[in-house]
């Protein structure tokens, strides 16, 4: 299945090619979980992020536990800061 | 010497001029900048003063860094007693005054007094001299600093002042250097206004060199500039990425911080300002860069000239400061404002008139609030149907509080004195009597202790709680986290360094090695930036204790802490503030009522 992930800020860098402007399509199998998915973008180690999942945030240590589904969205953000 | 050692001090009641040396004990124990700016404050004048009275005085103040190669060392700051909140007023700017008041050869510059005619100070070096602002009263800052230019004939001439804002003494009006940046908060440019000086004009000759090792000092600017090359879209986002990052994580303050996300942030964003619109306009032009930045985060922006805002403006088609993302916020979100270009012509007005625009769109948003629940009509704004979302009506009453016309005098006041004029005290989001920045305070619990406690009232950039609130919204961990960071924000501020690049790419460590670089004296070790840092923050809050100020000024508005967010990853908390708090007195060394204990006065030498 295909799914949809979003990159804000300068994670923009790390889209896959052929990426639309902040969008990649990431294809994985029935039943992968979000690190599966995460583990596809090619975001260095040591750049921090964080996951919103449908609206939630999630912590790191679940990405491994939780399932993803087509119609999730999956939402990378910079922990930037200031204004 | 990287200090100067010596300060400028100008009594407009007198009309005289003189030159001091510095307090150099002092600049040992609050570095510069900030922490000895207020240091002169806090020893020289009377707290309770009434701001807005010759009793009050204004500090222009450089740090050690400011003039330096240093990346952003170009940093000054103003600081005074804020009109617009009672309070001990610290508001930093960038551009390029602060190094040239520095290269002319003054740490700080102190004005006392008040004028009975309007003056300008001008300063060439040692040649220093008030002069008759008759000609120039009543100008924006944009037409004040283009008379002055074309009269001194130095490109290199820089300039600090207020517009109309100032003179009508708007709660909020700040001071404006180099066009368009802004010493922006707590109403410092109303001072200036009450006092009868609407520009500085500064030109310097003497240069700024290291006090301490130069080898050493320039090893360290390559090693810690370098850091700031990878910076993850900064030149090309500035600081406006951050509105995708708080919407999407539900903490973008939107409609008077109703709700927490904005369905109109896609137009106000990195995106739609490099998007060119159905005009083939693009928005952004290029991006700017403050004295010495290697970052480059300023937004250089026009308006399309066939925009409602300025169709018949011509003299706003040119480009100017563009939205950063606390104006994208305050004139945007705020006010459910998603056109770009009006906000955008807002921003511009802030910078002709001279007005603080978190200020004025968190005033503006209250405004509309007023007028959504029927506490004000049309019969009161004049005319104007004052709704959320009405991007004309936000730029006719920007006009009119720029100039302190019609309901506009009312929203120069501020959000709490005007709603409290129209029986809502409640709707004002503000602590101390100022705005909210950009982050909502329930769905970043630490950012909501870091605006109550803020010394100057609601602010963003007295505590950096960024990190854990986007780890958690748990409040464990946060007190402490926020009464640490009040002090490493206060050492960063006193250096003449700007706090960005602890965003992108420096850490602690970074300033302080160019502290102890470019000083003289040992400031290797962290205990002396972490006591400093504390000792500027107790002062701050001595002041306001002096000035009236208590726990009693230390609350969030009612709905932070009794109306849920609405959305995002904090959809159904509250500001729990009550709980954090105390323990936030017990991390900062104050008793239950927010008093520094006698012996955390006494570690801080501040008896």
């Amino acid at each position: 299945m295909e799914i949809s992930v979003t990159l804000f800020g300068g994670l923009r860098h790390f889209l896959p090619a052929g990426s639309s402007f902040n969008k990649c399509s990431i294809q994985v199998d029935d039943g992968a979980s979000l690190d599966t998915l995460l583990r596809q973008i090619p975001i260095p180690a040591d750049k921090p992020y964080l996951v919103i999942l449908n609206d939630e945030k999630v912590d790191s240590e679940d990405y491994a536990g939780i399932e993803i589904k087509s119609s999730d969205d999956v939402v990378l953000l910079p922990p930037i800061k200031g204004g | 010497m990287t200090w100067q050692r010596q300060i400028l001090r100008v009594d407009l009641s007198s009309g005289k001029c003189d030159i001091e040396p510095l307090n150099m004990a002092w600049a040992d124990a609050y570095l510069g900048c900030r922490g000895l700016g207020s240091k002169y404050l806090y020893e020289e004048m009377d707290p309770a003063v009434d701001a807005l009275s010759a009793g009050n005085k204004i500090v222009f103040a450089t740090g050690p860094m400011t003039g330096t190669m240093a990346s952003t060392g170009g940093r000054y700051a103003v600081i005074t007693k804020g009109p617009l909140t009672g309070a001990i007023a610290c508001s930093n700017s960038g551009g390029k005054f602060g190094a040239e008041l520095k290269m002319a050869g003054f740490d700080l510059l102190i004005i006392e007094g008040e004028s009975e005619n309007p003056v300008y100070l001008h300063i060439e070096d040692d040649k220093i001299e008030l002069c008759d602002a008759s000609g120039i009263w009543g100008k924006s800052v944009w037409e004040t600093e283009d008379l002055l230019a074309a009269k001194y004939r130095d490109p290199l001439m820089r300039f600090a002042g207020i517009g109309q804002a100032g003179e009508t003494l708007c709660r909020y009006a700040c001071v404006i250097n180099d066009k368009h940046r802004a010493a922006g908060r707590s109403g410092v440019g109303a001072v200036m206004g009450a006092k009868k000086i609407k520009t500085i004009a500064v030109r310097g000759t003497r240069g700024v060199s290291p006090g301490g090792d130069p080898k050493k000092y320039y090893g360290i600017i390559n090693e810690v500039n370098a850091r700031l090359d990878d910076r993850e879209g900064m030149a090309r986002d500035g600081t406006l990425a951050m509105i995708d990052v708080t919407n999407r994580f539900g903490s973008l303050p939107t409609r008077n911080n109703r709700s927490v996300r904005f369905e109109g942030a896609d137009k106000l964003n990195p995106e739609a300002m490099h998007t060119p619109n159905q005009n083939g306009h693009t928005n952004i032009i290029t991006n700017g860069a403050c004295f010495g930045c290697t970052i480059g985060c300023g937004r250089i922006c026009h308006i399309d000239p066939t925009h409602f805002s300025v169709k018949d403006k011509p003299q706003y088609h040119g480009a100017s400061g563009g939205l950063e993302y606390e104006t994208a916020y305050a004139l945007g979100s705020a006010c459910g404002v998603d056109d770009i270009d009006a906000a955008t012509y807002a921003g511009f007005l802030c910078n002709e008139y001279g007005m603080d625009p978190i200020s004025l769109g968190g005033s503006i948003a209250a405004a509309m609030e007023l007028f959504d629940i029927g506490a004000i009509d049309e019969k009161t704004t004049g005319g104007i149907r004052l709704e959320f979302g009405n991007a004309e009506a936000l730029c006719q009453i920007a006009e009119l509080a720029g100039k302190g016309e019609g309901f506009g005098a009312d929203v120069a006041l501020g959000s709490k004195r005007l709603c409290e004029k129209y029986g809502h005290p409640d709707l004002s989001m503000t602590v101390k009597g100022q705005e909210f920045a950009a982050y909502d305070g329930r769905s970043m619990q630490g950012m909501g202790l870091a605006y109550a406690t803020s010394n100057r009232g609601a602010c963003h950039l007295r505590a950096d709680p960024y990190g854990h609130d986007f780890e958690t919204t748990e409040i464990e961990g946060k007190a402490e986290i926020v009464a640490q960071t009040q002090r490493d924000t206060a050492f960063i501020d006193s250096s003449g360094l700007c706090l960005f690049p602890g965003g992108c790419g420096w850490g602690l460590e970074d300033y302080r090695a160019l502290v102890d670089a470019s000083c003289e004296g040992d400031w290797s070790g962290e205990a002396r930036m972490k006591e400093t840092g504390e000792r500027i923050w107790n002062l701050e809050r001595m002041f306001n204790l002096k000035a009236g100020l208590g726990k009693k000024d230390d609350p969030l508005p009612r709905r932070i802490l009794e109306e849920p967010a609405d959305v995002g990853t904090g959809k159904g908390l509250v500001c729990r503030l009550a709980e954090m708090l105390p323990e936030y007195y017990e991390h900062c060394g104050w008793d239950a009522d927010g008093v520094p204990k006698k012996e955390t006065l006494s570690r801080l030498g501040l008896e």
